[in-house]
C-alpha cells in the first residue's frame, strides 16, 4: 500500500511540472493556433539559467525568477522576431521552432558545455518524510504544493477576470473580439511571455524530479507537453492539469511495477485518446 | 536540322535530369571515395524524402513519421540477417513489407485526424518506434544499436563504389516508379485530395483509401532507404528513426521543394553537402548551422530550390513552352 502511496505523490509531483510546461503550451496552441515545438527547449534554458543562478544565490527563488525571465525573453524574441509572420501557418510554424531546438541546444553546449546539470537542492528542502516504510522527499512536496497554488490561480485569471474572458473569447472568435473593438496582439504577446516563463520556471524546479537537466531536455520535454496537451484537451487550464496528472501518475506507476512499460505510457494515452476522445479529457468543445 | 520543335522541347526538358544521371553514374571517375560515400548517403535519403514528399507534397498529411518507417526496415533487415542469419534476398523484402505495414497501420490510427493532428499522432507513433528501439534489448541492442552489419550477401564483394552502383541502381528504379505514379491518374487523384477532398468525395472517390494506400506505398519506399541505409552504415541506433530525424527529412523536402519530387533529393543534397563541409571546420557548431537551415528554409525558400530551378530553366528553353509548362504543372 505504501508502495502505492509513494509512487502516487511522486506522479503527482512530476505531474505539476508537466502542467507548468504544458499549460502554456495548450493556451499558445489554443489562442494563436501556434504549436510552439521549442517550448521544451525554453524548459531547457529557464533550467540552466536558474539553476546556475540559484547555485550562485543560494536562493531557489532568485534562480525560479531568473529562469522564468530568460526563457520568457527567449520565448518575446520567438514570436515577435519569427512566429508572428507565421500566424497560422502550422507547419512552418513547427519547423521554424524545431530549427530552435537545435539552435538553443547548441548555443547551451556553447555557454555551459556538454555535462548534465544537477538539480538545486536547498538545504532547507533537502529531507524527507516517511510514510510507512519509505520516504518521500520535501522538495517534491514543495513541488506539489506549488502546483496546488498556481492551478488554482491560473484557473481564476482564466474563469473569473476580464484578461481571461478576452483569452477565451480569442479562441472562439478573434473576429468578433476585433468588431468589438479589442485588440487581441498584446494579449498573444503577453500569454506568450506568460507561457515561456511558465516553462523556465518549470525548468527550474522539474530539473528534481526529472533527475537533473541535460542538452537533450528540449525534445524530451516538448513529446511529453504535446502528449499531456493532447490527452487533457488544448486551451484550457484544467484541461492540461487533468491531462498532466493522469500523464504523471500513470507514468510513476508504471515506473514502479513494470519500469520497461514505463517509457510507452505517453503513446499509448495519447493515440488512445486520440482514438476515442479526440478533444481530450477537458478540452473546449470543437466550435 | 531533322529536330520537330515539339522533340526539341523534350529534350531541352530532359537535358538537366539527363546530366544529373550522367553526372551520378560517372562519379567514382571524378570524385574521391568520401564524396561517394557522401553521394550514396545522399541518394538514399533522397528516395526517403521522395517517399515523404510523396505524401506530404502530392497529398498534403503532415507526416512526421517517416524516419521511423525508414528504420523499422533498417532494424527488421538487419535483426533478420544477424540474430537469424536470413539471406538478403529474404530480408530485404520483409523488412520492406515490415516498413509498408508500420505504415499501413499508423495510417490506419492516423487518418482519423487531418492536418496538425495527423501531425502530431504520427509524431507520436514515430517515437513509439524509437521507445521500441531503445527498449527491446534481446533484439535491438537498445542504444547501442546492432552495428558491423556487412555490405548485401548476394555473391559480389561490394566496395565502396560498387555499393555505390548497387544503390545508385535501386535509387534510379524508385525514382522512376515514383514519377510514373505521381504522372498516373493515381497520383492526380492525389493532387485532387490535397486541394479540395470535399469535391473529390462528391465526385465519387473513397478519398480514405486513397490516402491509406499512397501512405502504405509510401512506407514502402521509405523501407527500401532504409535497407540501402543499414548496409551502407554498417550500424543502426534508436534515434536514426526519432522525431529529430522525421523533421530533418521534412526539411530536406522544403529546401527541395513539396510536391515536386526531385526535389527531396536536391534538398538532402544540399543539407548533407553542408553538412560535410561543416565537419570538415566546425563540427561541434553543426547543430547550430542546421537549426539555422530549418528557420531560412520556412522564412525564405519556402517555394523550394527545384521548383524556382525548373522555372529558370524553362525560361532559359524559350518563354512560351515555359507558360504552358507553368499553365500544366
Amino acid at each position: 500500500m505504501d508502495v502505492v502511496i509513494v509512487s502516487v505523490l511522486s506522479g503527482m509531483s512530476y505531474g505539476v511540472v508537466l502542467f507548468l510546461v504544458a499549460a502554456g503550451l495548450s493556451f499558445v496552441l489554443g489562442l494563436m493556433g501556434i504549436v510552439n515545438v521549442a517550448h521544451g527547449a525554453l524548459v531547457m534554458t529557464g533550467a540552466y539559467a536558474g539553476i546556475h543562478v540559484a547555485k550562485a544565490t543560494g536562493s531557489l527563488i532568485l534562480g525560479g525568477l531568473a529562469g522564468a525571465l530568460l526563457a520568457g525573453l527567449v520565448g518575446f524574441l520567438l514570436e515577435r522576431a519569427f512566429l508572428r509572420n507565421l500566424y497560422k501557418f502550422q507547419l512552418e510554424q513547427i519547423l521554424v521552432t524545431f530549427g530552435f531546438i537545435y539552435i538553443l541546444a547548441n548555443i547551451h553546449l556553447w555557454v555551459y558545455g556538454s555535462w548534465p546539470l544537477d538539480a538545486f537542492v536547498p538545504s532547507v528542502l533537502n529531507g524527507s518524510v516517511v510514510i510507512g516504510r519509505f520516504s518521500f522527499s520535501v522538495f517534491r512536496l514543495l513541488i506539489m504544493g506549488i502546483g496546488a497554488v498556481l492551478c488554482p490561480v491560473l484557473w481564476w485569471i482564466q474563469d473569473r477576470t476580464r484578461i481571461g474572458a478576452v483569452i477565451r473569447a480569442g479562441m472562439d472568435d478573434p473576429d468578433m473580439l476585433a468588431v468589438m473593438g479589442i485588440n487581441l496582439r498584446p494579449v498573444n504577446i503577453a500569454v506568450f511571455f506568460a507561457a515561456a516563463s511558465l516553462a523556465g520556471f518549470a525548468g527550474v524546479i522539474g530539473a528534481f524530479p526529472l533527475g537533473g537537466v541535460t542538452l537533450g531536455l528540449g525534445q524530451d520535454m516538448i513529446f511529453l507537453a504535446i502528449a499531456v496537451v493532447v490527452v487533457g484537451g488544448v486551451g484550457s487550464i484544467q484541461g492540461a492539469f487533468a491531462g498532466a496528472l493522469t500523464m504523471g501518475v500513470f507514468s510513476s506507476v508504471a515506473g514502479t511495477y513494470l519500469p520497461a512499460a514505463a517509457i510507452f505510457v505517453p503513446y499509448f494515452l495519447m493515440v488512445a485518446i486520440l482514438i476515442f476522445r479526440p478533444q481530450g479529457l477537458l478540452g473546449r468543445s470543437e466550435a | 536540322m531533322g529536330l520537330t520543335k515539339a522533340t526539341k522541347g523534350r529534350l531541352f526538358r530532359l537535358a538537366p535530369s539527363t546530366v544529373l544521371i550522367v553526372l551520378l553514374a560517372t562519379a567514382p571517375a571524378w570524385a574521391d571515395i568520401s564524396i561517394i560515400s557522401l553521394l550514396t548517403k545522399i541518394i538514399i535519403f533522397g528516395v526517403l524524402a521522395m517517399s515523404l514528399d510523396m505524401v506530404f507534397g502530392y497529398l498534403g498529411l503532415w507526416s512526421f513519421c517517416h524516419a521511423a518507417l525508414f528504420s523499422v526496415a533498417a532494424y527488421v533487415d538487419a535483426i533478420l540477417i544477424q540474430h537469424f542469419g536470413v539471406s538478403f534476398w529474404l530480408a530485404a523484402p520483409v523488412s520492406i513489407l515490415a516498413a509498408a505495414a508500420a505504415a499501413a497501420l499508423f495510417a490506419w490510427i492516423g487518418l482519423r485526424m487531418s492536418g496538425i493532428y495527423f501531425l502530431l499522432i504520427t509524431l507520436a507513433l514515430g517515437q513509439l518506434v524509437f521507445s521500441v528501439a531503445f527498449v527491446w534489448r534481446a533484439f535491438t541492442g537498445g542504444s547501442q544499436g546492432l552495428s558491423s552489419i556487412s555490405y548485401p550477401n548476394i555473391g559480389i564483394e561490394f566496395s565502396p563504389v560498387s555499393f555505390y552502383y548497387f544503390t545508385f541502381v535501386i535509387v534510379l528504379v524508385c525514382a522512376v516508379i515514383l514519377h510514373l505514379l505521381m504522372k498516373s491518374p493515381f497520383g492526380y487523384s492525389l493532387r485532387g485530395i490535397r486541394e479540395n477532398e470535399t469535391r473529390m468525395i462528391a465526385i465519387g472517390f473513397n478519398t480514405w483509401m486513397h490516402k491509406f494506400i499512397a501512405f502504405t506505398i509510401s512506407g514502402a519506399f521509405a523501407g527500401v532507404a532504409g535497407v540501402l541505409y543499414v548496409h551502407y552504415n554498417g550500424i543502426i541506433i534508436p534515434s536514426t528513426g526519432d522525431m529529430a530525424s522525421s523533421g530533418l527529412i521534412t526539411i530536406m523536402v522544403i529546401i527541395g521543394g513539396a510536391g515536386s519530387l526531385w526535389g527531396g533529393m536536391i534538398g538532402g543534397a544540399i543539407i548533407y553537402i553542408l553538412s560535410y563541409f561543416v565537419s570538415l571546420f566546425t563540427p561541434e557548431r553543426w547543430p547550430l548551422i542546421l537549426g539555422a537551415c530549418f528557420v531560412a528554409a520556412v522564412m525564405f525558400f519556402r517555394g523550394g530550390v527545384y521548383p524556382q530551378l525548373l522555372r529558370w530553366w524553362r525560361l532559359a528553353s524559350g518563354a512560351k513552352s515555359a507558360l504552358r509548362e507553368s499553365r500544366e504543372g
